[in-house]
């Protein structure tokens, strides 16, 4: 049977590390999350361009209005 | 299970699946704070004033409502596909933004012009306060809870390493999943008092002698359109395994799989990006999730490569799913978040923040939990926009795709009735109409009332019955 659509779009992302250097970050232990994935964080400049022109100046404001009872 | 047992079409793999998501109101920037039950109510006003109700289907066959505690609600009408499933998701993510859109403008004028409504496709709010996003699979019923609890939620526990939404709570801490923290049981009937991760209140809406309503709510609301068509296929593919073996009584190869405390384990999972906490094992043992994830899509790639002419598998689009899913598990495995984040929500919004510490180091927890919020919010929301239009997150369908969904019920299931009957209904002066998952009735002034009865999901033939309350409903409209 033909498939009727391709499900899934390729784009092209920048910044991805080289499989071997990812086998020496795990090689060298499991450590702290936070630790292994911060420095292959590039490539997301225009996007935090995007949201720095954006971004609402009272963050706790924003975030403590979000109070709403539990549903399901 | 050799390829010559199974034929083109196999009845215990079919099926409907469905999702349910209630989505949370906020409201900033006005010059006194309306109360979301106030909020749901002016974004509600244009369905209330076609329908006289909270609580109606829209012209794709879904269902359009305010759930308990003010949360508006969408649940997808019955799609074969996960990717018409998904194609619903989106358009009702959709419709949320036009109703909250024209509710800001109304809001604006009560509550001043700088007002700002957000509608955010997530699942807890900054109090703590949990609501869900449910998939509901029809499963056959010979298939049993016993089965579902041992081989089904090691799944579902360990999958979130490519289908949760991430989170940061108050003390800065990153977790996988918006719902872990909040699952009890394994398997219960409540949803609201305690929550399990399957729920059990069987309301298959289809012939209950054959089929059970699997209710899966231990699920995080997606963003993503591949993590929601992923958690669809991954699972569907699971039950298929399990529903087969069950009916041909065959070994599924998942017997090891079942978890000693699925409670404690799906904590645990959330919180370890790596997928290599030590989980326990109900026969004693002990493995990581990354582990019980590869075994399933071994089962899983071995069982496709078996029943690859069944219908229901290429329906699914399972070659692509299982590839898609063993890049998630490397990438998982190699700490790789550039490539998990091109289609894993945690991992979009965790690269953001991480990249977005990298220009400023002195970032605030409260900044961080604006930008995670801000990622979920389908009305005024900034981040996952932007993400889509700079190519760093992908997409299954295009904008036209998602608005022609609005109106454009799947084709194969009785969701083709239900939608041709609600736009005829829509466009028939004085005609008062109800519609529920199984059922459609109308009257007009002046004729005899009809209604019709729809038990099974699976079929878009119109019954002589439904036949006249479309005749009575056109009939209206001339």
């Amino acid at each position: 049977m033909p498939q009727e659509h391709k499900p899934v779009q390729q784009t092209n992302v920048q910044g991805a590390q080289t499989q071997q250097e990812q086998s020496l970050a795990v090689e060298q232990g499991q450590v702290n999350p936070a630790a292994q994935y911060a420095d292959v964080a590039e490539g997301l400049d225009s996007v935090l361009d995007d949201i720095e022109s954006v971004l609402e100046n009272n963050a706790e404001d924003y975030v403590n209005h979000f109070v709403q009872k539990g549903g399901e | 299970m050799s390829r010559s047992e199974s034929h083109a079409m196999d009845m215990t793999l079919r099926r409907i699946f469905g999702i349910e998501t209630e989505y949370g109101i906020s409201v900033t920037d006005a010059d006194r704070d309306p109360d979301p039950g106030t909020v749901a109510m002016i974004m509600f006003r244009p369905i209330v004033a076609a329908s006289r109700s909270t609580n109606t289907y829209t012209p794709n066959g879904s269902r359009l409502y305010v759930d308990v505690g003010s949360h508006p609600e969408y649940a997808t009408a019955e799609a074969r596909r996960p990717i018409d499933a998904l194609r619903l998701d989106a358009a009702g993510e959709s419709t949320m933004r036009s109703l909250a859109m024209q509710a800001q403008d109304l809001l604006r004028e009560q509550y001043g012009p700088r007002t700002r409504i957000h509608v955010y496709k997530n699942n807890q709010d900054s109090a703590g306060h949990s609501f869900g996003c449910h998939e509901n699979y029809l499963v056959r019923r010979d298939i049993s809870l016993s089965l579902l609890g041992e081989q089904l939620i090691p799944f579902l526990v360990t999958r979130q390493l490519y289908t949760g939404a991430g989170t940061w709570s108050a003390d800065g801490q990153f977790q996988l999943s918006q719902r872990a923290d909040f699952l009890d049981d394994a398997i219960s009937a409540s949803t609201t008092r305690s929550r399990p991760m399957i729920n059990t209140r069987d309301e298959p809406h289809a012939d209950s002698d054959m089929y059970r309503r699997l209710h899966v709510i231990l699920g995080d609301s997606n963003r993503s359109q591949i993590a929601t068509w992923m958690k669809l296929t991954c699972t569907h593919l699971v039950l298929c395994i399990l529903e087969y073996c069950t009916h041909h009584c065959l070994d599924t190869g998942l017997a090891g799989m079942a978890l000693a405390d699925p409670g404690k384990a799906i904590k645990t999972v959330s919180h370890d990006p790596h997928g290599t906490a030590v989980l326990d094992m109900a026969d004693g043992s002990r493995k990581c999730a990354l582990e019980i994830q590869n075994t399933y899509l071994r089962v899983a790639d071995r069982f496709v490569r078996d029943h690859g002419d069944d219908i229901a598998l290429n329906i699914a689009d399972a070659p692509e799913c299982l590839e898609l899913w063993g890049k998630a598990l490397d990438a998982v495995h190699f700490s790789d978040i550039t490539e998990l984040a091109t289609w894993v929500d945690w991992a979009a919004k965790y690269r953001f923040v991480q990249s977005m510490q990298l220009r400023h180091p002195n970032l605030s927890v409260a900044r961080i939990r604006q930008f995670d919020l801000d990622y979920h919010d389908v009305a005024n929301g900034h981040i996952f926009d932007s993400l889509v239009s700079h190519a760093q997150m992908r997409t299954m369908l295009t904008e036209s795709d998602v608005e022609r969904a609005r109106t454009t019920p799947p084709s194969d299931t009785r969701a083709a009735l239900r939608g041709a009957f609600v736009t005829a209904a829509n466009n028939a002066p004085g005609c008062t109409w109800s519609a529920d998952w199984t059922h459609v009735s109308a009257s007009v002034p002046g004729a005899k009332s009809r209604e019709a009865e729809m038990l099974d999901p699976f079929d878009s033939q119109p019954s002589d019955d439904y036949k006249k309350v479309m005749e009575l409903v056109s009939g209206a409209a001339d």
